[in-house]
């Protein structure tokens, strides 16, 4: 990729983050009511419209729309994210309470998605016996079909409160991520795998695949060196696509087992209309989407010849 | 070649750097994983407490940490609900209208911080409670009303002036929502009573903050030093377990398996239908009651479309209040008799004016113009009787409440439609008549007080009685029986106003009370001396583990 292209690339990742902040900000300008409405409206508190709206003024919240969205950028343009509407806690200090508990789960299950899936997509298609192939190959279906919630909910009552394996309160950090990283995995491996799989179908029916057999590799050797390498890229975008799905799963998975993390951050920011943290938790998630895209892009052509041949023809030509 | 070795290489370094990151979590989680060390109490919360600020602990989260970490002034047995002496020495003088109210001080108690609780300091905490700080953005006690200022008669005498009457005064300091707090936790905004500051929320209570994970668990110690428990209180000095650990768990079901599996020893908020499972050996139900305003529904009869009576009676009429507690809930959920709770002060019975009898609402509906229209919706001069009804988000099960109502009044021609929304469009949309003709909602608080706080123009106005927009209050009289019940000085005075006003209630078809709502705990029985105050909040002081 050349310079010119690569800065073309940034550009666009920029523009989609400014577009995500622009979208969520008017999206949650537009809904009724606001963060004073959900912290300070409920009527336990019985305060009349009258204070909420001195409320509101010491808040700056009855400001123009366009001017506190002035104010937000420039505030984040100088990384200061503010603070929550509805705890007062700083952004900050919430995102890095939750960040890095979110990114060793997001981490572990995308670790263990791929896995799964390799291992289903091999399985499925080079498993001893017809009827184990056919089987593995149903696995992905019945995974994506599994809501994430109900996944949760399975693994906490068969393996913590049926068997007692994995104590859900007290349980140290490493027992922690055990449930919640295999409920995390399976709706991710599913599509993986069947991307994976797909894709091995396709090489394997390519010429190449019957010289190299016809040259005497076994399958292992033809699996491993031949056909998983050209059927990795598919798999490789999916996977950086997935990881919108492991945001989503995040968000039930950490309501499910009460974790500390940006899912369950943004849970109770949605339900509190807490517009400080949805805005820094919608900038950081397309963030570290753009990112994982643009890795994914950059990739490609280290990993498959035939687009470094393409780039160089272009050049050429 | 060499390129693609490389990139698996580097996937096999990520994943190596992954499993070790995870395997040196774990030894940090074997060292403090030992923390179950003698008996510390496993407590399960639904939700998340928003603030510390105690006016603000009418919401349960924010209570069930309050009435841990702080005392006051007056104690209300949660049984008689009498009041009795706790940091007050004695119960207060009072003159005659009630508008001066007289209070010893118990000497030598002390805040976690070391600080003395005298009356200086008792002032400072009710003249921000009566009064409010608009700079730090603390809003007003609803508990307290007609507050004018406090004086410190000497280090241990403190005197409260009020511009009215204010009877309910002694209650009101009574309640969390009066829990005494230090001189510079007094000093703090509304941002600085919020999470992330819990530790420094300093209470004269049982047990004290030391640890918070924002959003997820609070750690409390045990005072070795509390000495000022409540005098009728059998136990005395400090609370008999090492300390609570507050835990979040906001999924209904692992709230319930943990206690079940033993893992935890109480959850707040059992769902009616898992009520069954604490039926098992070893475990128990406590159903709090509320003592306050049945959960039930409010109609707005400023609204054009509610503000024939008949209308208004054939609604009720029209619902059955058993079969929707019946399906819907569980013994803890008695059937309301009245607009109050049977425990709460004030209560009449009137329940004659809740009867189900379709046929007497179809009557009712014809004699008053409401004719079928073509999809069987009644109308009446180009109107639909089509009304909005609120999810109470934080009642149990409201949204079923309101679809078993919405199939019981469709036959009759009535089309009920559920507002949707999260708690902020909710808080919004139940401001406004327009939008919300038929308000879900109830509120606990052990005064008679209570009545006029939830339907009284200037509080809550639940029935939107004073439309806000043009200043106008529909029903005067309504009001002025409300306001009586917070002005009159003796309780047999209060109790007759208050009677007064739930037969008015009752008779103009303003409230359909369904069912007196408790706070549910599901408990393992090694838990004994499980009590909450007068309203339903947890009380762990007296608690004792067994092993």
């Amino acid at each position: 990729m050349t310079l010119g292209a690569f800065a073309r690339r940034l550009g666009q990742a920029v523009l989609v983050l400014a577009l995500a902040y622009t979208a969520a900000f008017v999206l949650l300008s537009a809904l009724p009511g606001d963060a004073i409405m959900a912290r300070y409206g409920s009527p336990d508190l019985g305060l009349t419209p009258q204070q909420l709206d001195e409320i509101r003024v010491s808040y700056g919240a009855d400001q123009p729309v366009f001017l506190r969205y002035l104010d937000s950028i420039w505030a984040f343009l100088h990384g200061d994210f503010g603070y929550s509407v509805h705890s007062g806690a700083s952004v900050s200090a919430l995102l890095a309470e939750a960040l890095p508990s979110t990114l060793t789960l997001a981490s572990i299950a995308l670790v263990g998605a791929v896995f799964l899936a390799v291992t289903i997509a091999f399985t499925a298609s080079f498993g001893r016996g017809a009827w184990l192939r056919r089987a593995v190959r149903n696995l992905p279906p019945l995974f994506v079909s599994l809501p994430v919630f109900w996944i949760g909910i399975v693994l906490i009552q068969v393996f913590s409160f049926k068997l007692g394996l994995i104590p859900v309160i007290g349980a140290s950090p490493a027992q922690a991520l055990i449930l919640p990283s295999i409920t995390l995995m399976i709706p991710i491996a599913a599509p993986l795998a069947q991307v994976f799989l797909r894709s091995i179908d396709e090489v394997r029916e390519q010429p190449f695949v019957n010289v190299v057999r016809a040259r005497g590799a076994s399958t292992s050797w033809l699996l491993w060196r031949n056909v998983a390498p050209n059927a990795l890229l598919p798999a490789l975008t999916m996977a950086g696509l997935l990881f919108g799905e492991l945001v989503g799963g995040a968000i039930v998975t950490e309501a499910v087992f009460g974790r500390v993390g940006i899912g369950a951050l943004t849970a109770q920011a949605v339900a509190q209309r807490d517009t400080p943290v949805l805005l820094a938790v919608v900038v950081i998630a397309a963030a570290v989407f753009v990112t994982i895209n643009l890795i994914v892009d950059l990739l490609y052509p280290v990993l498959d010849a035939r687009l470094r041949q393409k780039h160089s023809i272009g050049v050429a030509a | 070649m060499k390129k693609r070795h490389l990139s698996w290489i580097a996937a096999a370094a990520a994943c190596a750097i992954a499993l070790t990151g995870c395997s040196a979590s774990t030894a940090g989680g074997d060292a403090s994983g030992s923390a179950a060390e003698g008996a510390t109490l496993t407590y399960l919360e639904p939700q998340t407490w928003n603030t510390l600020y105690p006016p603000a602990g009418g919401f349960y989260p924010n209570g069930g940490v309050l009435n841990q970490i702080t005392d006051r002034l007056l104690y209300q047995n949660p049984e008689t609900k009498e009041l009795e002496p706790w940091i007050a020495a004695e119960l207060p003088e009072v003159n005659d209208d009630a508008t001066e109210y007289t209070f010893k001080i118990r000497e030598g108690v002390t805040y976690s911080d070391g600080t003395p609780l005298n009356a200086e300091n008792v002032v400072k905490n009710l003249d921000l409670f009566g009064l409010g700080d608009k700079d730090a953005a603390l809003p007003v006690s609803e508990a307290i009303n007609n507050y004018d200022h406090g004086e410190a008669v000497d280090e241990y005498t403190a005197k409260f002036f009020f511009t009215a009457p204010s009877p309910g005064f002694g209650q009101a300091v009574s309640t969390i929502n009066s829990g005494l707090i230090s001189n510079d936790t007094l000093d703090r905004t509304n941002e600085q009573f919020g999470p992330g500051n819990a530790a420094e929320i300093i209470g004269s209570g049982p047990f004290v903050i030391t640890d918070e994970k924002l959003g997820s668990e609070l750690t409390f110690e045990t005072r070795e030093d509390y000495n000022w428990a409540p005098p009728s209180n059998e136990h005395q000095g400090a609370a008999q377990i090492a300390g609570i650990d507050l835990i979040v768990a906001s999924e209904a079901s692992v709230r319930v398996g943990t206690v079940t599996s033993g893992q935890a020893d109480i959850a707040r908020t059992i769902p009616a239908p898992d009520e069954a499972q604490f039926a098992a050996p070893g475990l128990s139900l406590v159903a709090a009651p509320t003592n306050g305003v049945n959960n039930g529904l409010n109609f707005r009869a400023g609204h054009e479309l509610l503000s024939d009576i008949d209308v208004r009676r054939a609604i009720i009429a029209g619902i059955d209040r058993e079969a929707i507690v019946e399906t819907l809930f569980s013994d803890s959920y008695p059937l309301a008799t009245g607009v109050l709770a049977k425990g709460a002060l004030g209560y009449t019975d009137t329940s004659e004016f809740y009867v189900h009898d379709p046929k007497l609402a179809e009557k009712l509906l014809d004699e008053a113009g409401w004719k079928p229209g073509s999809d069987g919706v009644r109308e009446k001069d180009g109107q639909r009787l089509s009304l909005t009804f609120n999810e109470a988000l934080p009642q149990p099960r409201s949204r079923d409440v309101v679809t078993l109502v919405q199939e019981q009044l469709a036959p009759l021609g009535i089309e009920v439609s559920l507002f949707s929304g999260d708690q902020a469009a909710q808080d919004q949309a139940v401001q406004d008549a327009n939008t919300i003709q038929v308000y879900h909602s109830m509120v606990g608080r052990a005064d008679y007080d209570v009545l006029k706080s939830q339907l009284f123009s200037a509080n809550r106005n639940t029935l939107r009685n004073l439309d806000t927009a043009t200043g106008k209050v529909f029903d005067q009289k309504l009001d002025d029986l409300l306001a009586e019940i917070a002005s009159v000085p003796t309780a047999d005075e209060r109790q007759a106003a208050s009677a007064a006003a739930q037969q008015y209630l009752a008779e103009e078809a303003y409230v359909l009370p369904f069912f007196e709502e408790s706070q549910v705990y599901g408990l393992s029985d090694k838990v004994q001396g499980f009590e909450t105050e007068s309203i339903g909040r947890p009380s762990f002081y007296d608690v004792t583990i067994a092993e």
